[in-house]
């Protein structure tokens, strides 16, 4: 057999990495790891500089594994993959090790603790990738039909652009009629466009489309099946309507936030830019002095964004008012005006030509609205301006739409803590859900203007465009396998398995064994930890490759007690929300290692056992909500097990307060970090594990 | 299949106090197919005897797991564990009583302990993940005059003809109207055949062995 040779590439992502981490060190302290052959660092291993590094290396170095240790395997590892496969390598025969998002941004003040804690992430990924094995991708066919959700400007814009290459598209509204927000405007900015007509035209062609069926007054209500071959149902009317679609696209916009107590808002003399349109758009404006007051329930501490059209309204609508009656007095309040690009700060230049004043004022110091006044302290001029009016208008947010969580569940997508959805990644791929053949556009994702809504529209619908094109798609072979030798032909896999992806199936002898559909096994693993044979095996998560990382976790020894926790999290939820709490530079202690499984109902008993003969002080479980589990009941297998793990211990002698299970959500680092905090000071308390050899 | 229920922990460990290289024997028949002595039932035992013994032991202990294909086969068991049973000092069986017993002849120096014990012989019921006792293999089957459902099994008295005035709802009342009434069961089941004719025939005492009993015969295997 071939030697195993490792490659370990170290990033820095900039100063993300590099800025906390020692890399230096972590560089040679790869170099002496079993099997490592050859290991640098560089700036950005995801640039072209970096990639052509790694697949030099795997040239000339003759690397059969590759390591990258960088930002998160959510994001990148499909790029480190299809580098490897450039290179002539199995892409499963490359790892990934954490070091950014679940290190060096979660742990910015304790450089030294924190490199430590990336050694012992290295070690854990160069035991993983000693044993990985190749695979071989598994392809699937699409069915050739998109579902798209919501028909405003995007969903609509989507539909058509997906229509217009020749595939069927379903498009959903939950209202009766499609338009979405935009049924409300008035005139568009920059161009002055007329809002119902752009809307009217989309309709008209959407409507007499006929790749398009719309169904309006309906709502997505389950959707089962996979990637390429989703099966959805669709409720209208009280009546569930079946629905094949190989890709879905989420377009359910967003509405305006609706200022109930705040500065007197009452719909009639004070009202939000998007009543403002529909008073100027039903000729119903009459008011000589408007006072308009920006960022009304943005920038806050509870809705922490920028909503960025609303400054563009307000001048739009300032502009309009000084068009149509040039008598009109126009004010407007602001905190910092966001007129960014060249269209838009044009707007903002003309408004000023038309004579419409700008006062700054502090969220310390609000504006008070009065009965035909408001006060307002200008904060250049250091005085009080009471100023005259007999309408004011609120500039208020975009706000997800209080469906979206709901949506999310049912998609298995994420939202962001404001409830837009959260893409699956910010620059690689910002029209995606991290879950393959689902896209986003719009304002569903956040607040966006028509143009961006439009462009975004225009991108989700060649993205989604590409799998139906394509026809087919490859799957990962991370799918479970049964040893035809091993299998006793219980059935209990069949029984667990939430996808009906393995059967009791008669073999050539006339034996019942079990075998795995490789393409309706989405990968949980629970069977694996089910079968009383060991006969299942999970491919790229194999019970040695798993418990290679856990023995090699905490081998640096430690002078003195400090508390260990190994974390078993699943890749969809848990594993998500340790990164976000990176993304959010969410501090926690650096006492935790996480390994990485599909699911949590991949926690072998066996795993938690070796976790703690090899040191841990704790470990935690942690996956998707109850009733949220990416694999359907995952998690429901794995409480039941952790229940019974725990009274094992305690039969053992070992405390069962060191194993604890938590669902974290991908949108819940804050969660996450709580977690590891709370738990290191449990533990520090109970003290080190009588597993635990002291001075080690 | 014959159904069998994990001992206590702490009532393994005492049985294995003393012992120092332990073997525990999974069985891939029914103790395996129950998930309660397969092998990962035998690796999981051996994990928590050497955390336990880890953790509260004076001495260390090596414990070995492994299955055969069904214990109670004699040569399988003598064959599958001769080379493992020579490094043990104990043997831990999770088949069921006779594979306790045939790994204990098979290996007459060794000590062999149950680490189940044998409930009963019943039958998997997937929906809700349960196992029913269902024979209690007494050697004289009537089965065909009831419809399929044992009277002598799941009537608690053993009734021949029932129902007794014991049943409520077809709940009996042994057992806190827990389980269903055999007898209402049969005469459902014969009233849906239209056989209840079956039902009101009387049934003459049948006389059941007691203590002291005679070991049945050795059925001959057959070749053919």
């Amino acid at each position: 057999m071939e030697d195993t040779r490792i490659g370990v590439f170290v990033c820095r992502c900039g100063t993300n990495i590099g800025g906390f981490l020692d890399v230096p060190a972590l560089v040679e302290y790869a170099k002496g790891l079993p099997n490592v052959v050859f290991s640098q660092e560089s700036l950005y291993t995801c640039s072209e500089a970096g990639l052509t590094g790694i697949k030099k290396a795997i040239a000339e170095q003759r690397l059969n594994r590759v390591i990258v240790a960088s930002c998160t395997p959510r994001t990148h590892e499909p790029l480190f993959r299809s580098t490897c496969k450039e290179a002539g390598l199995n892409p499963y025969l490359f790892e990934f090790v954490n070091i950014r998002d679940q290190c060096s941004w979660v742990h910015m003040r304790e450089t030294e603790k924190a490199t430590e804690k990336a050694k012992d992430l290295i070690r854990m990924g160069v035991a993983r990738a000693r044993l990985l094995e190749p695979q071989a991708e598994i392809q699937g066919e699409v069915v050739p039909s998109a579902l798209v959700i919501g028909g405003g400007i995007a969903g609509m814009t989507c539909a058509l652009s997906i229509a217009d290459r020749g595939f069927e598209v379903t498009l959903v509204e939950r209202e009766t009629g499609l338009g979405g927000l935009l049924r409300n405007l008035y005139k568009l900015y920059p161009t002055q466009e007329d809002a119902s007509e752009l809307i009217e035209a989309k309709i008209h062609e959407v409507k007499k489309n006929r790749n398009i069926e719309v169904l309006t007054s309906a709502t997505v209500t389950e959707v089962k099946g996979f990637f390429g071959n989703y099966d959805v149902t669709i409720k209208q009317e009280g009546k569930n309507i079946p629905l094949r679609a190989g890709v879905i696209v989420v377009a359910t916009g967003a509405e305006e936030f609706k200022p109930i107590g705040m500065y007197g808002y009452d719909g009639i003399n004070v009202v939000t830019q998007l009543e403002l349109d529909k008073m100027l758009k039903e000729g119903k404006f009459d008011a000589k002095n408007v006072v308009m007051i920006q960022c009304v329930g943005a920038r806050d501490e509870k809705r922490n964004y920028c909503s960025r059209v609303c400054c563009m309204s307000a001048l739009n609508n300032a502009i309009t008012i000084s068009e149509r009656s040039p008598e009109a007095k126009t004010f407007i309040l602001y905190r910092d005006m966001q007129t960014y690009g060249t269209s838009y700060e044009d707007l903002y230049r003309k408004a000023r030509e038309k004579g419409i004043v700008f006062v700054k004022y502090s969220p310390q110091k609000p504006p008070v609205v009065n009965e035909g006044v408001v006060d307002v302290l200008d904060e250049f001029l250091g005085e009080e301006l009471h100023l005259p009016c007999d309408l004011v208008v609120l500039s208020t947010p975009m706000i997800a739409h209080p469906d979206s969580v709901e949506l999310a569940k049912i998609l298995k997508i994420p939202v962001d803590e404001y409830g837009f959805f959260l893409e699956a990644h910010v620059k690689l791929r910002p029209l995606d859900f991290a879950t393959d053949g689902v896209y986003l556009c719009g304002s569903a994702h956040w607040p966006s203007t028509v143009s961006e809504s439009i462009a975004q529209a225009y991108g989700a619908a060649s993205r989604a465009s590409i799998p139906m094109s394509k026809r087919r798609v490859t799957a990962e072979p991370i799918i479970s396998a049964v040893d035809q030798e091993k299998c006793i032909g219980c059935g209990v896999c069949e029984m667990v398995c939430p996808y009906s992806a393995i059967k009791l199936t008669k073999s050539t002898e006339g034996r019942w064994i079990s075998q795995t559909n490789e393409v309706m096994c989405k990968g949980c693993g629970t069977c694996a930890v089910s079968c009383p044979a060991t006969a299942i095996r999970m491919r790229h998560f194999q019970n040695e490759q798993v418990l290679a990382q856990v023995r090699v976790a905490f081998l640096t020894p430690a002078k003195e007690f400090e508390p260990r926790i190994l974390a078993f999290t699943c890749n969809w939820c848990s594993y998500a929300g340790a990164d976000l709490a990176g993304v959010s530079r969410i501090q926690y202690p650096p006492n935790v290692r996480i390994i990485r499984l599909m699911c949590s109902g991949r926690v072998d008993p066996i795993f938690v056992f070796e976790a703690f003969r090899s040191g841990a002080d704790g470990v935690l479980i942690s996956g998707c909500h109850p009733g949220d589990c990416h694999y359907v009941l995952g998690n429901r297998w794995s409480e039941a097990r952790y229940k019974v793990i725990r009274s094992w211990l305690n039969e053992a002698g070992l405390e069962p307060e060191r194993l604890r299970l938590a669902w974290i959500s991908a949108s819940e680092g804050g969660k996450f970090a709580t977690v590891v905090t709370e738990m290191v000071a449990e533990l520090r308390k109970m003290g080190p594990s009588p597993l635990r050899r002291l001075g080690s | 299949m014959i159904v069998v229920k994990p001992k206590l922990f702490e009532e393994i460990r005492s049985m294995l106090q003393g012992h120092e290289r332990i073997l525990i024997v999974g069985c891939d028949g029914c103790a395996g197919i129950y998930e309660t002595g397969g092998l990962r039932q035998a690796e999981i035992l051996k994990q928590r005897l050497e955390l336990a013994q880890e953790i509260k032991g004076d001495r260390k202990i090596s414990v070995r797991a492994l299955t055969v294909l069904r214990q109670c086969d004699d040569d399988v068991v003598a064959n599958s564990l001769r080379e493992a049973v020579g490094e043990a000092d104990a043997i831990l069986s999770l088949g069921c009583g006779v594979g306790v017993q045939t790994i204990a002849d098979a290996f007459e120096d060794k000590p062999v302990f149950p680490g189940n014990n044998t409930e009963f012989v019943g039958m998997m019921d997937r929906s809700q993940e349960k196992l029913f006792e269902r024979c209690h293999a007494c050697g004289d089957c009537i089965l065909d005059q009831f419809g399929g459902i044992c009277p002598i099994t799941r009537c608690a008295k053993g009734l021949l003809n029932g129902p007794c005035g014991g049943q409520v709802k077809g709940k009996c009342e042994v057992g806190r109207y827990t389980n269903d009434c055999a007898w209402v069961l049969i005469w459902k089941r014969l009233k849906q055949r239209g056989k209840l004719d079956q039902f009101t025939k009387f049934r003459p005492f049948r006389t059941r062995q007691h203590s002291p009993k005679e070991l049945k015969l050795a059925i001959t295997v057959s070749k053919g």
